[in-house]
């Protein structure tokens, strides 16, 4: 397939990995990723991500066109739907309001139950990972780290922190606990995310929670504020927060249905 | 109603009136899986039927027929909940919370889903004094059970070790409180099985049954239950009465005692059928004779039915009603003195404790 596509140019984004954006005479724009497969580990969660997103047939995830691994070279090619649209972290000012974000959120968890369902949590969102296609609706990407519950844990049991992105994961994240990973994980990054979309700011930004800590320190400690000195108190996105951003799983929303039903009275 | 499989012979338990069933639910009661106490082995899902000396390795090959044919014969019974059963440890193994997933919660819900079922699932599980105790035993058994996407409740059974025949200790009935909260906070459904008089107490916490047992173990949760002790020396509990008004069982030595020195002395317990066969003096008190287990499921069926539907309500009056079992209590003690099983020690403690659940439930 990569043999058919142009490259159009060079994307900035990829961690690791090289992107191009490319033009395939039948499936339109692509992104071609090349990247070294770096141990066992790196492959069997190329593998996973890409064997999920090419059964995942849904606007709310790029389609997955080819995948290849070259053993000589060590490296892996991806064709997958080029996305148009804007990281979510650059459209922060599209949600704003309490009513823009959860409408957001409602959208976003529709995406989510459809990998929750298959007992795979995705463990890294973030607004770098979330696309807003110019219609507004999200469209989530890099399940990269997507922990898939009904297969063994890639993560190592000795490794003081589990694979996360470290100021939007979860204490349990933070500290490996990775028995307790389950979709609550996600709803926590997602509380994360509403509450940033609402301040402007990273909730647990010790320069808006008024300590000397790190956001890291702080998520662990659980402190994060709902105010900034421009930003006032909003009871919904309070009470999201505090049913999101809770240390132990248990406190918060059980399960999506009930998460769901929250977040789709708010607006 | 619970229905007990270690009591009664699976295929009469499957010829019982639907009616009796359709609101209630098993206890698959496969706590032990190579012991076969009372009919147990009559249940088409007993381990021992699927393999003689049925071991935990064999877990790994058979979790998927075992949820088959346990979730059939509760389907087959049309109970109103399907139970997914738990194994019972004296400590328990590091992977435990791993091991159920794998061999019962998964295979269960499967099964289920695979199967169409249209009726709530119950995860059974016993907390043991150190998941109560313990903020990290506490912490990781209430993940466990709330980690499960397609579990509508739980089939929640507090393990009992103490050595009184009440519950006279105030962290514990406080923690078992708050998890029967959290639990509830998850809006699971929450249904407690093998309480004594505690169970008036756990109802402050809202949940949505309690079970009553008749005999003493039934209203503890002891796994000596299950296990064929024959060769073990049985100790014989003293007959004893419960008293609504005093929330209290009385030793019949007492009752005795009372009845020579209080002239009203039948006043302190509650009117039923039983009751006055049972004061007759030719009545020969026993633990084996059923009057008193009779008159205690009526009375405290009665009791617990009467329990206001707010929290606010009920806590209120179960304060009042210890206050007033207290005075009753200083009545009889000024001319018999009861021991520590039959006399008013746990008030105090459940009066303290509701206090302080109150105040949880204001945070």
């Amino acid at each position: 397939m990569i043999r058919d596509c142009t490259i159009i140019k060079e994307l900035p984004l990829g961690g690791q990995k090289k992107v191009h954006l490319a033009e395939h005479p039948v499936a339109g724009k692509v992104v071609i990723k090349r990247g070294a497969i770096k141990s066992f580990t790196s492959l069997e969660r190329i593998k996973r991500e890409v064997e999920l997103l090419s059964e995942l047939d849904s606007i709310y995830y790029p389609k997955q066109y080819h995948f290849n691994i070259d053993i000589k070279t060590k490296e892996f090619e991806i064709v997958e739907d080029f996305i148009e649209g804007k990281v979510l972290r650059d459209a922060l000012a599209q949600f704003r309001t309490p009513d823009e974000i959860f409408k957001l959120l409602n959208s976003l968890i529709d995406g989510l139950s459809i990998i929750w369902d298959k007992n795979i949590v995705h463990r890294d969102l973030k607004p770098e990972n979330i696309i807003i296609r110019p219609n507004g609706m999200p469209c989530i990407i890099d399940l990269g780290i997507a922990r898939f519950l009904d297969l063994e844990s890639l993560t190592k049991t000795i490794s003081p922190m589990g694979p996360c992105t470290p100021i939007y994961a979860t204490p349990e994240q933070l500290t490996n606990n990775k028995n307790i990973i389950d979709p609550r994980t996600d709803f926590f990054n997602l509380g994360i995310i509403a509450l940033e979309l609402y301040l402007g700011v990273h909730p647990f930004d010790p320069t808006y929670v008024g300590n000397h800590y790190s956001i890291v320190e702080n998520i662990l400690q659980n402190k994060y504020t709902l105010v900034t000195p421009s930003v006032t108190y909003d009871d919904k996105i309070a009470q999201f927060s505090y049913q999101t951003l809770q240390t132990q799983p248990y406190n918060r929303f059980r399960n999506y249905t009930i998460l769901k039903s929250f977040v789709s009275k708010q607006y | 109603m619970i229905f007990s499989p270690v009591n009664i012979d699976a295929d009469k338990l499957l010829a019982l009136d639907v009616d009796l069933k359709k609101t209630g639910f098993l206890d698959p009661q496969l706590y032990l899986l190579n012991e076969a106490k009372g009919t147990l082995d009559t249940y088409p899902y007993f381990p021992g039927n699927l393999k003689p000396d049925f071991t935990t390795p064999d877990l790994d090959t058979s979790q998927l027929q075992l949820a088959q044919l346990c979730i059939d014969y509760q389907i087959d019974n049309d109970f109103k909940y399907m139970i997914i059963p738990t194994r019972y440890y004296v400590d328990y193994p590091t992977s435990y919370f791993e091991q159920s997933t794998d061999y019962f919660v998964t295979p269960f819900c499967e099964y289920i889903r695979a199967k169409n079922i249209d009726k709530k699932i119950l995860l059974s599980v016993i907390v043991k004094s150190i998941m109560l105790s313990d903020e990290e035993k506490r912490n990781e058994v209430l993940n466990w059970i709330t980690g499960h996407q397609h579990i509508d409740g739980v089939y929640l059974i507090f393990e009992n070790n103490f050595s009184s025949k009440q519950i006279k200790d105030f962290d514990y009935l406080l923690n078992a409180l708050k998890f029967i909260k959290i639990l509830k906070d998850n809006q699971m459904e929450v249904h407690l099985g093998y309480t004594n008089t505690e169970a008036l107490l756990y109802s402050i916490a809202m949940p949505d049954s309690i079970s009553i047992g008749s005999y003493e173990n039934l209203r503890s949760f002891g796994i000596k239950r299950f296990q064929d002790l024959e060769s073990s020396p049985m100790r014989a509990p003293n007959a004893r009465l419960y008293s609504s008004k005093l929330l209290q069982w009385i030793d019949y030595d007492y009752i005795q005692a009372m009845k020579k020195l209080i002239p009203d002395y039948e006043n302190f317990f509650d009117d039923s059928e039983f009751k006055p066969l049972m004061f007759q003096p030719e009545f020969k008190w026993h633990f084996a004779k059923p009057e008193p287990y009779k008159h205690y499921f009526y009375i405290f069926d009665k009791q617990i039915k009467s329990l206001p539907d707010s929290q606010t309500d009920r806590i209120e009056q179960l304060k009042s009603d210890i206050k007033n079992a207290l005075i009753l209590f200083k009545r009889i003690k000024d001319k018999v003195l009861l021991d520590d099983d039959s006399d008013d020690s746990h008030l105090p403690t459940w009066f303290n404790v509701i206090n302080a659940y109150q105040i949880e439930i204001t945070k």
